[in-house]
């Protein structure tokens, strides 16, 4: 598995989806940064209705919007409450996964490895890394674009950033080994994309919420990884404040398993 | 007592008897059923070292999926298959095997050197070394930042190929490799896979190419509809392939006749008012002369043989003398 381990790591590098997909990830913030600047800053409202983007009224509306805000909380605001952070970062992995099958590559590397878990273990470790990387290199870029815009919102403690980090890493890196499912069960980068979207925007967790909501079982569903990820703790609190890093690794646990089982009944 | 060059001719005849005599593949029973249809049955294939087998059936046939299961990209559903005397599974006999399968999987936008930079390191192979060698040894090493969807089909066979002999496997199985090749393409492939096999490399070749596939192989194998119907050598090719030996006469009814008395063991049938075919001949100057001793007239005369794709289709359809 490091073999392969050290291949993905080395098309990782050479790719550039992985830079495209972060690029994305900041424009967004960056631009989210902007906006708010513009809405619920004192100088940025003041450009805004010289401009005629905003009344006073409106100004004076979304002056508290930040109220209680830090920077971990925008960090979670920008990108991955809403499920934009999985949707690009699972963008990149579809792309990253389905590309083995697309060129064809797989089968230079299955005629090595007979063992079809090292794949599945090198595509998450890879997911891992990546998403990793992505997650603090955006939180870095969150924190200098709240210092470009005048501080706008005080730091948060680093205890608090370690533990949302750790487990939202941990979250998403399940998410990512669900996009790995679709993908070696459909084999097309179409069904991944649309698996992807559907599953990072939410739509899937509402639709069975509704459904199981029916039953009376909606509220499992806090469980799941789109809801985990939207409502999880910030702050550690109590012990169960731990019960995200149970979802995310039985997720991970799951759906690599899932996949691994598909893999090898699979013909390449 | 011999002379040290006779003793190092003994001793390498001596190696290459024993590699002839050892199966690169060995395959016992080789099943896969798609369902309730079976892509390929009970195949008992057998390479030997140092061969290029020409693996040889119409689209369907069961020839790529023989090929997967060799390299274990499918799973057979029954049979056994040895790979120098080893299970496919056993990694150390897997990185005795190059493959290229179909279309030669590469990243579109990944340059050659990347390529098998790639597959390097999915070998564990550390040094840069065993890249420049196969890009050289393939004609690829002048490529430069070009990426690959530039490349011409050629191009990327020959990458495919220079993918295969990464780790210098000690066999090589080519699935159509000769594929959307022109012809330049197509000789530069067949040198390579000469030299290939002057090197001492086993090669199994499918195409469906069969004239290019007769100027390599050593040996055949025809697959139809899963089953492996034969597998012959070149030289019992080549026997098989001697057909007809055909006469053309003034009178064929006269020259029938005298030829059914003079040579009884020669199967004789007229294939049109001026021709006759004659089965099992092994001197024409001989029939020749024994007409025109007997004032029969001889326009034309010769042996006809078939060809790989000939023999193939005859093969194909039953067979008008060989089945």
């Amino acid at each position: 598995m490091y073999n392969l381990l050290r291949m993905d790591l080395y098309r990782v590098r050479k790719s550039k989806s992985v830079y495209i997909c972060f690029g994305i990830l900041l424009a967004a913030t960056a631009a989210i940064f902007g906006l708010i600047w513009l809405m619920a800053v004192p100088k940025g409202q003041e450009l805004s209705i010289r401009a005629g983007m905003l009344t006073a009224a409106e100004a004076a509306e979304f002056a508290d919007i930040l109220k209680g805000m830090d920077t971990l909380g925008m960090f979670r605001q920008t990108c991955l409450d809403g499920g934009s952070y999985n949707l690009i970062f699972g963008v990149w992995v579809m792309l990253f996964v389905c590309s083995d099958f697309q060129s064809g590559f797989i089968k230079n590397v299955m005629a090595l490895c007979q063992n079809r878990w090292n794949y599945v273990g090198s595509k998450i470790m890879t997911a891992g890394i990546v998403d990793f990387c992505y997650l603090i290199l955006h939180l870095l870029f969150t924190l200098l674009a709240n210092r470009l815009f005048g501080n706008m919102v005080p730091y948060a403690d680093l205890g608090d950033y370690v533990f949302y980090l750790s487990w939202a890493w941990l979250v998403t890196t399940a998410f990512a080994a669900l996009v790995i499912l679709i993908c070696v069960l459909s084999r097309s980068v179409a069904a991944g994309a649309i698996g992807t979207v559907l599953f990072s925007s939410g739509i899937i967790v509402q639709m069975l919420y509704t459904l199981m909501n029916t039953f009376h079982m909606g509220n499992w569903l806090k469980y799941s990884i789109y809801l985990t990820l939207a409502m999880g703790p910030g702050e550690y609190t109590a012990w169960k404040d731990l019960h995200v890093y149970a979802v995310g690794a039985g997720f991970l646990i799951l759906y690599s398993a899932v996949t691994g089982v598909i893999l090898r009944r699979q013909d390449i | 007592m011999p002379a040290a060059g006779e003793c190092r001719k003994g001793e390498k005849e001596a190696v290459r008897t024993g590699r002839e005599n050892t199966f690169a593949i060995e395959t016992a029973a080789l099943t896969k059923m798609y369902r309730n249809k079976a892509a390929v049955k009970n195949v008992d294939l057998k390479v030997r070292e140092g061969e290029i087998y020409g693996f040889i059936g119409r689209n369907g046939a069961g020839k790529s999926t023989t090929l997967k299961m060799l390299c274990g990209l499918a799973s057979p559903t029954g049979g056994e298959i040895q790979l120098f005397g080893g299970p496919v599974s056993d990694p150390a006999v897997r990185r005795r095997l190059g493959v290229l399968i179909e279309a030669a999987g590469l990243y579109p936008n990944m340059t050659a050197r990347q390529n098998v930079e790639m597959k390097a390191r999915c070998m564990g192979l550390t040094d840069e070394r065993s890249a420049n060698d196969v890009l050289r040894l393939t004609g690829m090493q002048d490529t430069g930042r070009k990426k690959v969807k530039r490349f011409s089909m050629g191009m990327k066979q020959r990458l495919g190929v220079a993918l295969a002999l990464l780790g210098n496997p000690d066999m090589l199985i080519l699935d159509e490799p000769l594929n959307g090749l022109d012809p330049e393409g197509i000789r530069e492939l067949r040198q390579l896979v000469l030299k290939l096999h002057e090197e001492g490399k086993t090669i199994l070749v499918s195409s469906h190419i069969l004239g290019e596939l007769s100027k390599i192989a050593t040996n055949y194998g025809i697959i139809k509809d899963g089953e492996l119907i034969e597998q012959i050598t070149r030289e019992e090719l080549e026997e098989r392939c001697q057909d007809y030996f055909q006469i053309q006469v003034q009178d064929v009814r006269r020259a029938f006749a005298l030829v059914q008395e003079a040579f009884p063991d020669v199967e004789a049938e007229v294939s049109d008012d001026r021709s006759i075919r004659l089965y099992g001949v092994k001197d024409g100057a001989e029939l020749n002369q024994m007409l025109v001793e007997n004032q029969v007239a001889v326009y034309a005369s010769g042996f006809h043989r078939m060809d790989l794709e000939e023999y193939f289709l005859d093969r194909m359809e039953g067979g008008r003398r060989y089945v």
